[in-house]
């Protein structure tokens, strides 16, 4: 199923969201790849868009030591993860959750990006569309259930 | 027949592929072929290969087509259709196609789409394009046809596809997103193997319906069956 606003005009609102900073994110990949001996790992996928990804970390002392991602995926969801292949590494979980919240406020209440992730700045055009939010979430909530699968049980 | 050739053609018919045995009937020499290799003790012409090739893919074995010499044994499994995308023409294609005689398989990660409700006794693939095809491997009588309505699915079954001895590819979208397909798939590298897609997709039988567009892309994979690309 197409995005209805992908038929819009390529030039208008459906072209600033696949703006150059975005195609930039998403080619660049940072983060892509796999983990040796990841502590957790999960796996999350959109159904209704197809969208997947593959989340990896290692953690040491409650903060992230390492990640890796594998991504199946429109430009948003993979610019999305190159952006935490490039800030999430040294973030606790707790750091996480909010920066995930502050991603949804960004999107539905044009918030001003979490601080110190100026690159999210890229996804500010995404307000208006709103069936793409979770192509951009998607990766951020595969970054928390790897955390999760990461935690030692109690 | 030589071992080696046994082999091969043991191999191939347990892993699922079509493929051909040419003899040539003066001296008994062999040569097989699997859709994408030639091997053995007889060197074609070009000609002769492509037209074993049609005959591969039609699924008949005889003799080759104004040859005195040359017997072609055709070990050829049912045409297979793999149908990229559970979109609203899939629904129509995948029960047609199974009537006429096709295995059918339809494979679209998007699994809100790909539910057994909408597509009753076909064989579903939610995985990613290029990971299925992967594993599904086009072989010489398979048909490949991509009807997801989304770039980032389609592109990669057809780059799969267009990289196997499929005998068809064809891809859903005007002639204007097919030309932009066409730039992508050029960067991608593809460049000397995009003009083997059909696109528009299907004959042109005027229809715009679902129903009559799964026609028109059934008679189209059914008519480079048995009639080429030239035709």
């Amino acid at each position: 199923m197409t995005h209805p606003e992908l038929k819009a005009d390529a030039a208008g609102s459906a072209g600033r969201i696949y703006q150059e900073a975005i195609k930039v994110l998403a080619n660049a990949a940072t983060g892509h790849g796999a983990l040796v001996a990841p502590d957790g790992r999960a796996f999350i996928d959109n159904p209704l868009c197809g969208d997947c990804v593959e989340m990896e970390v290692n953690v040491a002392g409650s903060r992230i030591a390492a990640l890796a991602h594998q991504v199946k995926g429109c430009l948003l969801c993979r610019a999305a993860a190159s952006v935490i292949g490039k800030r999430a590494v040294g973030a606790r979980a707790e750091e996480v959750e909010q920066i995930s919240a502050g991603v949804s406020a960004m999107l539905e209440q044009q918030a001003p990006p979490p601080a110190g992730w100026h690159e999210l700045s890229a996804f500010a055009p995404v307000h208006g569309h709103r069936s793409r939010y979770d192509c951009v979430r998607l990766p951020f909530q595969a970054l928390l259930a790897a955390l999760r699968a990461a935690r030692p049980r109690d | 027949m030589k071992w080696v050739l046994y082999e091969r053609l043991r191999a191939a018919t347990a892993a699922g592929f079509s493929c051909t045995v040419v003899t040539r009937l003066a001296d008994g020499a062999q040569a097989f072929f699997d859709g994408a290799r030639w091997e053995g003790a007889i060197d074609l012409t070009d000609a002769q290969r492509a037209a074993v090739r049609r005959m591969l893919v039609a699924g008949r074995s005889g003799m080759l087509p104004a040859e005195q010499d040359l017997f072609v044994r055709s070990y050829a499994r049912a045409p297979r259709l793999i149908v990229v995308g559970a979109a609203h023409i899939s629904q129509f294609l995948a029960p047609m196609a199974t009537l006429a005689g096709f295995d059918v398989i339809v494979i679209d990660p998007r699994r809100a789409f790909a539910s057994a409700e909408r597509f009753p006794g076909v064989t579903l693939v939610d995985e990613w394009p290029d990971t299925a095809l992967e594993r599904l491997k086009p072989d010489a009588t398979t048909a490949v046809v991509t009807l997801t309505h989304d770039p980032k699915l389609d592109d990669p079954a057809l780059i799969a596809a267009l990289r196997s001895p499929a005998f068809y590819v064809g891809a859903l979208g005007s002639t204007r997103t097919h030309a932009k397909r066409v730039a992508r798939l050029t960067e991608a590298g593809l460049g000397d193997k995009v003009a083997r897609i059909h696109a528009p997709v299907g004959l042109d039988l005027g229809g715009r319906a679902p129903c009559e567009i799964a026609v028109s892309i059934l008679s189209q994979v059914i008519q480079v069956r048995y009639r080429g690309e030239a035709a």
